[in-house]
Parts: C-alpha cells; structure tokens; sequence
C-alpha cells in the first residue's frame, strides 16, 4: 500500500466545467472525493466527443477523463431531504469545491458562512468567472470570455484575424489548478492551525499571468502589445525560424537561439544528406557563420546593408525549407535535437498518443471500464512524486454509483430513508 | 489569527535554482505565501530574463524642447542593466537573490550549505545542467534527509528524449497546443506566448510541492518531485487524445468554434483610436443553450434573419455557422466591445470585451479586487506585479518585498543564512564564487 498525500481528506465535488479538473488533481493524489451530481443529470456528461461515438451519460471523453479516482452520488442539495444528507456529507468533509455563480450556494445557507455552521474547520473552494466580490462577480462565464478578458486571448494569432482562442478550455484549466494549488495552501494552514477557509479563485485573475509581457510592456512603457501571428516579433521571413512544412506535417523551428547549436551544424547536417545546395559556399556561407539571436537583432542598425541581407536570408530560407520538406516530422524533429538544434515537432492528437518518449516512461494509464467492456487509455500524472505518488486507483464513476456505499454504508442511512430521498426526487 | 503562522509556510525555507518563467513563478508564489526564498543565480549564469524587454523607463531630463535626439520627444528614456526587466521582475518579487558561481568549488560549497539549510529546492534546468552541477535528488538527499527537491526538466530525467531542449514557445508545438489552436486556414503558429510557463507548470509543481510538503509536516520525511513539462501539459488535454485513442479522429484547429455552442467566438466591434492608430475591438461569447439563443436574438432587436429555421438549433446554428457569425457581426460592429458586452450579459448570455494589457491593467474588476499589486522599487520605480493566482480569506498572500536586484543579497545570505565569516566572505568574492 503506497502513501498517498491527500489520503485523509474528503472533498465534496459540486463543480461545472470551471472547476473539474481541480477535484480530479485532488483526487488523483488520493484525495476522497465525492462527485455530487443532479438526480436529472450532470451536464458535464453530455459533451462530446463520446466513446465509440455513442452519446451516453457513461461515454463523455471529457468526463471519464476529469472525474478519475472520484465516487458519485446523486443528490439534489435544494430539496430539503437531499439538502438534509448533503449537510451529513459535510460534517465528514474537509474541502467542498464549488463552480456557482457567487451567492447560490449562499442563497441555499450552504455558503462558507453556512458550511462553517456545520463543519467549522471546512475549507471552501469556489472557481468562478471573475471571483467572489467586486463589480462583475455576478457576471456570466465560460471559458472564452476568462480568455478574452484575461489579455491572453488578444495575444494569439494573426492580425487580420479575431484574436484566437487557445485550445482545451485554459480558462477552465488554469482555474482549476489555482483552485487545487489554493486548496491545498488552505489544508496546509489547516494542519498549522485547525483553520478552515475560503479559497475563491478568478477565471481572469488566474490567466492573466499567461499574458507574458504584455501587461509589464504596458505598465512601464504604455505600449499595448498585439497579437502578431506566425512571424511573431520579427518582421521578415527567416530561415530557420517558425513553422516550416514536413513531408507528413510540420516542424517549429527557433534556430540560433542560445544554448543550441549554431546555424554551422545545421548546415552541416544538411550538407550530409546531401541538401545543402549552395549554403556552404561564398556570401551564403558568410551569413550561415554569422546568424544568430544578436546578429537579427543588430540587423535592422544597418539599414544600407538590409537589401543585400534580405537577399541571402530569403534563399537560405528556401534551402532550409526544401531541406525539412524532404524528411517526415519525427525524423526532423529527432536528428535536429540530437544535435542541439532546437526544433519541435508540431503534434497532432496522434503525434501525442505515439510519442516515443512518453511510451518510454509509460506515462499513459491503461484502465479496465467495465461498464464500456473494454480497456481505455487515460492520461498520466502531471507530476511523478517519489513518496507520495501520484495513482490511478479507480476509472469515473456512473452516475449515482456509490449511492448505496456512501449514504447506505458510510452515512448509515436507513433503507426507508433511501427510499424517501429517491422518492422526493432528491437522490 | 495573529503568530507566526499569519501565513501558512512562514516556516519554509526554499532554495530557487530555477530561472525563466516556470520555475521561478512557482517559487514566487511560495515567498508570496510566506516562505523564506533564496533565488540562486549568478554574472555567469544570468537569468536571460533579465535581459528581456520590456525595460523601464525614466524621465529623459535633457529635453530642451522639440527635437531631442535622446528620447525622440517622448520625454522618457529606457533604463539599463539588469535589474530593469519587467520580465524578470514579475516572477520574483518576495526574494532574497544570492549571486553564487556554480562553476567554482567554492560556489558549489556554498550551493552545498544551502542545499542543507532549505526545506524545498526547485529548478527547471535541464537535466545535462542537473549533471554537471550534481544536483539529483541522491545527491541533495545527502546533504539534506528531509529534503524536497522538485525538477521540471522538459521531457523527464529518462527515456530516449532525456536531453532534447526547447522553451516555452517548442513545448507549445510539441504538446499539440499549436496543432489545435487557431484558425484551420492558417499554419499551426501557436499562442503567441511561451504559454505552458506561467501557469500550467508552474501551477501543478506547487500543488506537488504543497502536498510534498503536508507528507512531511505528517512524517518527518521529503521527497522528490519529477514535473516534466510536456506530460504536466499532456495531462491537460485528455479528450483530444482519447478522441484518437478510442475513436481514431484526428482532431485539427476549428478557429474559435466549440462543438457544444453556436455562435462561439469573437466578434468584431467597433474600432477605436490608439495613439492616432485604429484598434480593432472585439466581444467574446458562447451561446450554450436555446434559452440563451433565444436572448441573444432578442438583444439584437429580433431581427427578421434570426427567426429561420437554420438557425432555430445549436445543430442547425453549427451546420449555418459562416452565416451566423457574418449576421452577429453585423450588430457587433455598431456597438463598442464594452457595450456589446453590458448588453449581452444584462440577458445572461456569458459575454466579455478581448481585452488588452492596457484594459486589463484598467479593468473595474480586476481593481476593486486588488489583484495587482504594486512595488516600489529602487531602480524601476513603482511597477504593477501580476497578484496571487488565488484569494484566501483568512491568510491572503502578498507580495513583500519588489524583485531583488542582482546580488542585492549576498552580504545577508551569506552571513545569517550560510554563516559564513567576514574573511570567507571575502575570499567568496576573490574566488569569484561570489559572482
């Protein structure tokens, strides 16, 4: 039997999409937590893609993937009876993590105020949009309006285009892992001081770091940085610097840059498979031995000079191109790290489910469903804790599963009042 | 609560060799929380960030009048060296900063005792720089028992990509984000940003180092923390790649589009003037559900388009979506984002402005919540830091003091935290160990 970190605390889970993956990161270091979904169903389990395509309440890819490790009750917490045994949870509880719009659950008596009432040294965790207080706490939000008004999203892609927003709900994202991070603060100050406490996290507030430098750029020097797109900073086109098309998809590339190998290697690479053209020759090969991070930078105080750089620049760029356009991603991207060249494959899905280095450290989790009657390959841990670690104990419930175990068993409720709570539609 | 636990790791002492962004940010936030933090770095061995725009500015002072060829008539001037990035600076405010030179024996002797002294080290450099120091965790484990040593090389301490490199922006490409973000008609050219630093990694390493940390406050006894940086964002994107696994769909890039709302997206406003220059505004929203559609038509006058049947469902608003977002923008092109905004969420439609660094700075919310905080300090003058991921109610973290200077701290470090003497201090600095 291994240690797990968060073995002694139980957290009850009212979360939306906000807010589901900071129970799972609580669960998967061996927290107990308890799913508390609605009798009439969990949203969360209607979003697509499904398993095999099916579209069922067992089936929601996104469900299975964040409620790992985790039980499920159905309970209805505004129905006095379910309300009755959602206050029986508490008094065993140490966290309940919450996504509602500021001042429902407060509404319900069941705020940090309420909670406290019944379990003093509880520690509430509530992702929201824009926080508990201030102008907009009773603002609407997904996951788009955190990015956009973060400052991220006004940072991403070309200018001509709407700003683009970043893949997988980041929002969402980075909201529930300042919701864990600020969760696990408030247990650790629990442990000090038998103190509970409210830990209120903003969607806007937890992105806006991902700005970079855009928000620094504008205090100090009242510029607003936008969005430049695919050539980023720097206004022409070069070689070696971006995404370059593979034969079977593409490379991103940042050649020159410190602590990689210099422009030579590349060309020597090149000249060994036999593809170098007329890189190693003349002016060509002058600006080969010259082209780093300092001389693009010093490249614009010599503006007489441009014109014939640019020239040479742009027909390296048209080698280096045909050069990468001749190989597969993977063999791109391998040689050129062995080397020190700094290359990325750009990943798809599939990239991402073969790669060799995650294969090699056997990172995905293979996981029986057997209410799917097969095996299906989860995600693996974010961190690999050597004492305490990180484990995948249990696939993601069925709606309502542990209802008996849990209000049955460990709450002892009798099976009249099971029957009622089904009855009143509270379970 | 008053005593010396007003902030839950006032006890913790925590050794930074980290640099960048996802290392120090998570130590930052550590110091932020009360910990006692030493950020290691030294003149050989500069964190490139301080290097980094953006710089601070100061009066320009020799303006006569029209024409001045130091600050071009703006009246400021760009500071230098290396205590003026805002860059650098972000990430760590609350620190002490120790210049020790890691090539010297002595430097690594001093390295040694503040490996003994500390309760956490942490650092995201790269596991050929982790041998060369000899800094894994059998190593510190012993000079320190109890030690919890947390890394976040890229790719892991093993496996065939041990040493492959990159930043921020490779990892962007590698982990797929590039791939899937964005617009289908255009390269897959990333988030603009080197993304993954400044709170997916840096925010799962503080969760692994706080419950590293609530095991030894139980036993007695540390451990290592391995966070490698393409599976801390791997594990993030779980549907995507099971959509591969168990279906065998390749998913690409779909613009702003979501398969569960229509209209998703941002939506062009009216422009604005930025000093003399348009400024394109946009309004970002989702439309989740009918009754949110049927709001939405109503915010815009219900108008007469809204009312065909292609547009009647969220599976007949996904199959008309070009038309629909041409038909939106048409209204959202007459109002100013912020407009566009009061007026969607006053229906309960989830709304908000694409903001930039300038809004955000200025933003109401963000104020009246305190979320940034401003430190004065010696060489940038009064500068605005990024606040605490996360509010606690009853021991709010802060930020105490503004970024170190380079070495400001070396006299303090040496003498009350590695209790070196006034003569080793100063072979330190002769042996340029101290450097």
């Amino acid at each position: 039997m291994t240690t797990s970190a968060l073995s002694d605390i139980r957290v009850l889970d009212l979360t939306g999409e906000t807010g589901v993956y900071c129970t799972k990161l609580l669960a998967d270091l061996g927290a107990d937590v308890i799913r508390i979904e609605p009798p009439a169903g969990d949203p969360l389990r209607d979003i697509g893609p499904f398993w095999h395509d099916e579209k069922a309440a067992d089936r929601s890819l996104a469900f299975l993937h964040n409620n790992t490790n985790k039980r499920s009750i159905t309970l209805d917490i505004t129905k006095p009876e379910g309300r009755a045994v959602f206050e029986k949870l508490v008094a065993t509880a140490d966290v309940v993590a919450e996504t509602y719009k500021p001042g429902y659950l407060d509404s319900l008596g069941l705020g940090y105020e309420g909670l406290c009432k019944i379990r003093p040294e509880i520690v509430l965790t509530s992702m929201t949009g824009f926080g508990q207080t201030g102008p907009h706490a009773g603002y609407e939000w997904s996951d788009i309006e955190g990015v956009a008004m973060s400052g991220m999203m006004w940072l991403a892609g070309e200018k001509e285009d709407p700003p683009n927003r970043p893949y997988g709900n980041q929002g969402n994202i980075c909201a529930s892992i300042d919701g864990a991070a600020g969760t696990m603060m408030a247990l650790y100050h629990r442990d000090l001081t038998g103190e509970g406490q409210h830990v209120d996290v903003s969607m806007q507030e937890a992105l806006c770091i991902n700005q970079e430098t855009a928000m620094m750029t504008y205090d100090m020097t009242h510029r607003i940085a936008s969005r430049t797109g695919a050539r980023g900073l720097i206004p022409i086109d070069l070689p070696g610097i971006g995404i370059f098309d593979a034969n079977d998809g593409q490379v991103f590339c940042y050649l020159g840059t410190p602590g990689g190998a210099p422009w030579t290697t590349m060309v020597e690479w090149m000249a060994r498979e036999g593809k170098a053209e007329d890189l190693t020759q003349g002016e060509n090969y002058e600006m080969v031995q010259s082209l780093n991070l300092g001389f693009l930078t010093a490249l614009v105080r010599e503006p007489e000079k441009l014109p014939a750089r640019i020239k040479v620049l742009a027909h390296m760029r048209e080698i280096f191109a045909r050069f990468i356009a001749s190989f597969s991603k993977w063999y791109i991207y391998e040689e050129a790290q062995k080397q020190r060249l700094m290359i990325g494959i750009v990943s798809t899905p599939e990239d991402l489910a073969k790669n060799p280095q995650l294969a090699a450290r056997q990172w995905y989790q293979k996981l029986e469903h057997d209410h799917l009657g097969a095996e299906v390959t989860l995600m693996g841990p974010p961190y690999r804790l050597s004492a305490t670690p990180w484990s995948m104990r249990r696939r993601a419930p069925l709606p309502g599963e542990h209802n008996s175990e849990i209000l049955g068993g460990e709450l002892a409720l009798s099976a009249g009042e099971m029957q009622r709570l089904q009855a009143a539609g509270a379970m | 609560m008053t005593g010396k636990h007003n902030l839950p790791l006032t006890d913790i002492k925590v050794a930074d060799f980290s640099w960048f962004g996802a290392g120090p940010i998570c130590a930052q936030n550590l110091a932020r929380y009360g910990a006692t933090v030493v950020r290691v770095e030294s003149e050989a061995h500069v964190d490139g960030l301080r290097g980094v725009m953006p710089f601070a500015q100061q009066p320009c002072g020799d303006c006569g009048g029209s024409g001045c060829p130091k600050c071009a008539n703006t009246g400021r001037v760009t500071r230098t060296g290396y205590n003026v990035s805002g860059y650098f600076n972000n990430y760590n405010a609350g620190k002490l900063d120790v210049t020790i030179n890691l090539s010297t024996e002595m430097g690594k002797e001093m390295a040694r005792k503040l490996i003994a002294w500390c309760d956490v080290f942490i650092t995201n450099q790269t596991p050929r720089m982790i041998d060369r120091w000899g800094f894994h965790y059998e190593e510190l484990k012993k000079i320190n028992p109890e030690i919890i040593a947390a890394y976040q090389p890229m790719q892991g301490f093993d496996g065939p990509h041990r040493d492959f490199f990159g930043f921020g922006a490779v990892l962007n490409a590698i982990t797929g984000y590039n791939e899937l973000s964005g617009f289908p008609n255009r390269p897959p050219m990333g988030l603009g940003t080197n993304y993954p630093d400044y709170v997916i990694n840096p925010g799962h390493t503080l969760i692994a180092i706080l419950a590293a940390l609530r095991h030894r406050k139980k036993t007695g006894k540390g451990q290592c923390i391995e966070l490698a940086q393409l599976e801390s964002v791997i594990s993030t994107l779980g549907p995507v790649v099971m959509d591969y696994n168990e279906n065998g769909r390749v998913q690409t890039r779909k613009g702003n589009r979501l398969s569960y709302a229509a209209p998703h997206g941002a939506f062009r406003c009216q422009d604005i003037t930025w000093e003399n220059q348009p400024m394109d505004r946009w309004v970002a929203f989702g439309v989740f559900n009918d009754a949110q559609w049927r709001a939405l038509v109503e915010v815009m006058g219900s108008p007469a388009w809204a009312a065909d049947a292609k547009f009647a469902t969220l599976e007949a608003r996904r199959a008309n979506e070009d038309e629909l977002e041409a038909k939106i923008t048409e209204w959202t092109r007459e109002r100013t984002a912020e407009d566009a905004m009061a007026l969607l969420q006053s229906k309960g439609i989830p709304a908000g402005v694409v903001q930039n660094s300038k809004d955000v700075l200025e933003d109401e919310q963000m104020k009246a919540r305190g979320y940034f905080e401003y430190l004065d300090h010696p060489e940038t003058g009064r500068s605005a830091y990024d606040g605490s991921p996360f509010k606690l109610s009853k021991t709010p973290g802060s930020l105490r003091s503004p970024a170190p200077l380079l070495g400001q701290h070396n006299e303090y470090v040496c003498r009350e935290i590695l209790g070196m003497s006034d003569d080793e201090i100063a072979e330190a600095l002769v042996e340029q160990a101290l450097y």
